[in-house]
């Protein structure tokens, strides 16, 4: 760690990016929090202060015991069930005889202290779990250190830290948020936190939704570039974190976090309004969903339904894996919520960068063109069928469209409708009612599909654009790849086109058509995507306001014109700069992106 | 001691709350229980040692009892792993 830092020198700006794993922007003071880092040494015991050693170790348990069932109580109270259920699993690997009977050999047969056998012990099974490759595990993993560290530094005889020494609001920078960290989190205190480690879906990215505190994780190495008391913006929208920030990053960051709580302030007001141009064209603007916890803001921020809700996390998320009657349920509970507005579910996009523990993937050097989506789902037709007849059963609420991830061809297409005609023949066989008239839609998100949008389009109900992928694959270029990523445009005029191809391929043979990606919630694209006659478009809940305005602020006629100049231009950045300047000289429209 | 071989059934193998019902039932007899899944041994009254089994659906798995109340504990286990783990 870099300490010697002279401090009468203006540190320099480091801006780091990382995943944005629970929206919001603050700004303010950090703070290391080191509790987390334990320190083990190896002794020798002495053979008779062996039976003193073991009952060292029996009594941390009994202690860790204590206060576990205490977290528990707290998780209960703060998060519900699934934060119980966490803290159940700890008091199981607390009370596993296999690791106790291990540790307590090493101290017998090698003369160790304490903490060390244990340690060292819990240092193998993590080291096998860390080989498995898939995100499933390393959630186990979180549970695993937390519960070590609890009973190494009862060993030890030390205090628990619970976030004490923390005086002033602060955003709070550390290695990884154990589960049972971010339960003691202090809202009032807490002013974000953001880690080296973790995922979207990692306990702690979880619990910080739920307690709506912005969190950035995945930041690598933020815990040895960051000192106490260094200032801090951390931007849970983009998942972006900014160290000493210069007075005029700050400016534009104060700005562009006034600008969301001036939205906010004038949610109430723009909320209950339609989505319709000055004209009278009105577009259905959905939010797009990823866990249930976050179902309320999407309601709060005024969407007219879900236009694409990702199950994924269904599996990545929770400890465990769910059966069709737990996805019926969580599909149901949220057609509930939504109706009478339209809930789209999309099955299990899998594979490449998201590997759950209940399918073997083998190692591609090229995940991204590999074995992931509908194409894994359409070989593990048990997964698949599992999970259709769950949305058909949750079907019934009325509300309830399918949609398919990642198609490429019409042979996908023809075999994934002959799974749905299966499990509703099972379903009708079993008497268990669901929509016969359920829409299916697919994912136009290869430029081949786009290509054929055409034929798709008399296979199906709907169709939704996912640009992201859309625009990688139709630009050959890796976002996370910092060679290229300079290549990845927000407007590229090939994918435009290609929106228009399809947009006109869809209404030709009376199929509506939406968005979902992130250039859906892009307000630069809103006016380019109005003129283009896009009927939906599904963005996440914090752009709604702001793209409801823009729609709102021109007739559909206009943005058909500036839609048209648009596709006739060369870059992207020809088409960056006329919108910008059309936007801000004829709609007086401030552009914070 | 005895031994029987048993499938899993349930579509998502044996993961964390079929893991913690497992060492949960299988903890509360006397005798020692041990599964093996290609030719691994592990503890079947160990979270760790199950999960890390990672069993998935159409797995066999070896269970082998030793013990006072090998008879109950082994009629109790293949009933939970037979009934899916009463999951599906």
């Amino acid at each position: 760690m870099i300490n010697g830092r002279d401090k009468k020198i203006p540190k320099r700006m480091i801006k780091l990016q990382g995943i944005g794993a629970s929206p919001g922007i603050v700004i303010g003071k950090a703070f290391i929090l080191t509790g987390d880092v334990i320190k083990v040494e190896e002794r020798t015991i002495p053979s008779g202060e062996i039976g003193c050693e073991i009952k060292k170790f029996k009594r941390a348990i009994e202690l860790t015991r204590k206060e576990l069932t205490e977290i528990q109580a707290q998780a209960k109270q703060r998060i519900g069930k699934e934060g119980e259920q966490i803290f159940g699993a700890h008091q199981l690997l607390l009370d596993d005889e296999v690791i106790n009977d291990e540790t307590i050999k090493k101290i017998q047969g090698e003369c160790k202290n304490a903490d060390f056998a244990y340690y060292t012990v819990m240092q193998g099974f993590q080291r096998s779990l860390e080989d498995a490759d898939n995100e499933f595990f390393q959630g186990r993993l979180a549970d695993i250190k937390d519960v070590k560290r609890r009973l190494i530094r009862n060993i030890q005889g030390k205090e628990p830290h619970y976030l004490n020494s923390l005086t002033n609001p602060a955003i709070i920078v550390s290695q990884d948020l154990t589960p049972s960290d971010t339960v003691l989190l202090d809202r009032q205190k807490v002013l974000a936190f953001v880690t080296n480690v973790g995922g979207k879906t990692s306990h702690a990215a979880i619990m910080a939704r739920s307690l709506e505190i912005p969190a950035v994780v995945g930041l690598q190495d933020i815990t040895n570039l960051v000192e106490s008391g260094d200032t801090a913006i951390v931007d849970g929208n983009q998942g972006i974190v900014i160290l000493n920030p210069t007075l005029s990053e700050l400016d534009r960051y104060i700005k562009h976090r006034d600008r969301h709580n001036e939205i906010s302030k004038e949610l109430s007001k723009i909320r209950d309004l339609p989505c319709r141009t000055l004209d009278g064209k009105e577009v259905e603007l959905s939010a797009n969903l990823e866990f249930f916890s976050e179902i309320n803001s999407i309601i709060t921020y005024g969407a007219r339904g879900i236009g694409l809700f990702r199950t994924e996390n269904l599996y990545l998320a929770k400890s465990e894996l769910p059966t069709e009657d737990e996805e019926f349920e969580e599909y149901y509970k949220i057609a509930e919520k939504v109706s009478p507005y339209p809930v789209i579910i999309r099955t299990l996009d899998i594979g490449g960068d998201k590997k759950p523990a209940f399918i073997e993937i083998p190692h591609e050097s090229n995940p991204f063109l590999g074995w992931r989506a509908i194409r894994l789902c359409l070989e593990r037709v048990d997964l698949l069928k599992k999970q259709v007849r769950a949305i058909l059963r949750a079907s019934v609420m009325g509300n309830v469209k399918i949609m398919f991830p990642m198609v490429s061809c019409l042979e996908e297409i023809y075999k994934t409708k002959v799974i749905i005609e299966q499990a509703k023949d099972e379903l009708r066989a079993q008497k268990v009612p669901f929509d016969e008239q359920i829409e299916i839609g697919v994912m136009i998100e290869i430029p081949s599909a786009a290509i054929m949008a055409d034929d798709i389009a008399e296979e199906v109900d709907f169709l939704s654009i996912g640009t992201n992928d859309l625009i990688q694959y139709t630009l050959a270029v890796d976002r996370g790849n910092a060679s290229v990523a300079h290549l990845y445009k927000r407007l590229p005029p090939a994918v435009l086109r290609l929106i228009k191809q399809v947009v006109n391929a869809a209404h030709r043979k009376g199929v509506w058509v939406g968005m979902c990606g992130e250039m859906a919630a892009d307000p630069l694209a809103t006016l380019i995507l109005l003129g283009l006659d896009l009927d939906e478009l599904s963005i996440s809940p914090a752009m709604l306001p702001e793209v409801k305005r823009i729609i709102r602020s021109a007739t559909f006629e206009q943005a058909e014109r500036i839609a048209e100049k648009a596709l006739q231009m060369k870059t992207s950045e020809e088409i960056e700069t006329y919108i910008r300047n059309v936007m801000t000289t004829r709609y007086k429209q401030k552009i914070l992106y | 001691m005895i031994s029987q071989t048993v499938k899993v059934q349930n579509l998502m193998g044996v993961h964390a709350r079929p893991a913690a019902q497992f060492v949960k039932i299988a903890s509360k007899y006397k005798s020692d229980v041990y599964i093996s899944k290609n030719g691994r041994e592990i503890n079947g009254k160990s979270i760790m040692g199950v999960m890390m089994l990672a069993a998935e659906i159409g797995s066999e798995l070896l269970l082998k009892i030793d013990g006072e109340d090998q008879e109950q504990a082994m009629a109790a286990l293949v009933e939970l792993i037979n009934n899916k783990f009463y999951e599906e």
